[in-house]
C-alpha cells in the first residue's frame, strides 16, 4: 500500500499542495454523496461531533445541517484559514489544530466522529482510527471517507507512490485492527468511470 | 477559543490533563495563551483563538 514514508515526507507535501490547490482529491466527493454519508451517521442536534481533517470544511458544512456545532481537527492552518472565513472563528464550529494519529481530546469525548478525504494522507491510519476509538464513546459512530484503489494505472502509480488508497479487504483489516468489531463498506461513485470512494461506518464497540 | 473547551482537550501525547494561561481574552473568547500539560510540562499555544494541539514534533514545519 502506498503509505506515505514518514511525517516530515507528508509534511511537505501537504505545505506544498495547501498552496495550490485546496486538497488533492483523488476521488470524487459531492453534495448528494456527503448528504447519503451523513443519513448513515444518524446524528441528533445535540451531538458532540468531531470534523477530523476538516479542511476547507466541505464536510464540517455538512455536518452543520444535522448537528447544531462541529468539533473541526486539521494540521493545516492554510486549509483552515478557508474554513473560519466561512464558518467565522466564534460561531458554530470550535477550531483546533491536530494530528489525527495524536487526538488531544480526552476519551469519550464525542458521540461521533466524521473524517472525509484525510485518511488517504495519514501515515499510520491505523493509528488514527485506535485514536477515534478511544475518543469517542461506546456505541457512538465513526464515518471514515477515502479513497478505494483506483482502477487507472496513472492513478495506480499515484496510489501505490505516496498516498492511501485502499479497497474494502484492507478496510476490513484496518478497522479490525484498531478495535472495531461492526462495520460496513459503502463504495460512492458519482457516475461510472470517475474515481469511487469508499465510506465506511463503524460501531465503538463496548469497552 | 472557549474556556469550556478545557472538558476535553489533553496532551496529545500522553493524553494528560492541560492548564490553562491566558494571555489575550475577548468577551467569551480565549484569543492568546498557553496550555501546559500537567505531566510532561509539554507547552501548547493559543494562536488567534486556535489552540495549536499539533504534536511538538509537527508543529514547527507545517506552515511557517
Amino acid at each position: 500500500m502506498g503509505v506515505l514514508e514518514n511525517k516530515a515526507r507528508a509534511r511537505l507535501f501537504y505545505k506544498y499542495l495547501s498552496k495550490v490547490y485546496d486538497r488533492i482529491n483523488p476521488f470524487i466527493w459531492n453534495e448528494e454523496m456527503r448528504g447519503e454519508a451523513l443519513e448513515w451517521l444518524d446524528l441528533s442536534r445535540d451531538d458532540r461531533v468531531l470534523d477530523v481533517g476538516s479542511g476547507t470544511g466541505f464536510g464540517t458544512e455538512g455536518l452543520l445541517g444535522h448537528v447544531d456545532h462541529v468539533y473541526a481537527l486539521d494540521q493545516s492552518e492554510h486549509q483552515m484559514e478557508k474554513a473560519i472565513r466561512k464558518f467565522g472563528l466564534h460561531g458554530s464550529v470550535s477550531f483546533h489544530r491536530g494530528d489525527a494519529e495524536r487526538l488531544p481530546f480526552a476519551d469519550d469525548s464525542f458521540d461521533a466522529i466524521w473524517s472525509s478525504g484525510s485518511i488517504e494522507y495519514w501515515p499510520n491510519p491505523v493509528d488514527a482510527l485506535e485514536e477515534f476509538r478511544r475518543v469517542v464513546k461506546p456505541g457512538g459512530k465513526v464515518l471514515v471517507v477515502g479513497p478505494d484503489y483506483p482502477r487507472s494505472q496513472v492513478m495506480q502509480r499515484l496510489a501505490d507512490a505516496i498516498m492511501l488508497f485502499y479497497d474494502e479487504a484492507e478496510a476490513d483489516r484496518m478497522f479490525r485492527e484498531a478495535g472495531f468489531e461492526e462495520f460496513e463498506h459503502h463504495i460512492q461513485q458519482a457516475r461510472p468511470g470517475t474515481p469511487r470512494a469508499i465510506t465506511t461506518v463503524a460501531r465503538v464497540p463496548e469497552k | 477559543m472557549k474556556e469550556s473547551l478545557m472538558d476535553i482537550i489533553v496532551c496529545p501525547v500522553d493524553k494528560h490533563d492541560l492548564e490553562l494561561a491566558v494571555d489575550e481574552e475577548e468577551a467569551d473568547e480565549i484569543v492568546s495563551g498557553t496550555l501546559t500539560c500537567t505531566e510532561c510540562g509539554e507547552t501548547y499555544p493559543i494562536e488567534d483563538g486556535i489552540p495549536n494541539l499539533l504534536p511538538p514534533d509537527m508543529r514547527d514545519e507545517v506552515e511557517a
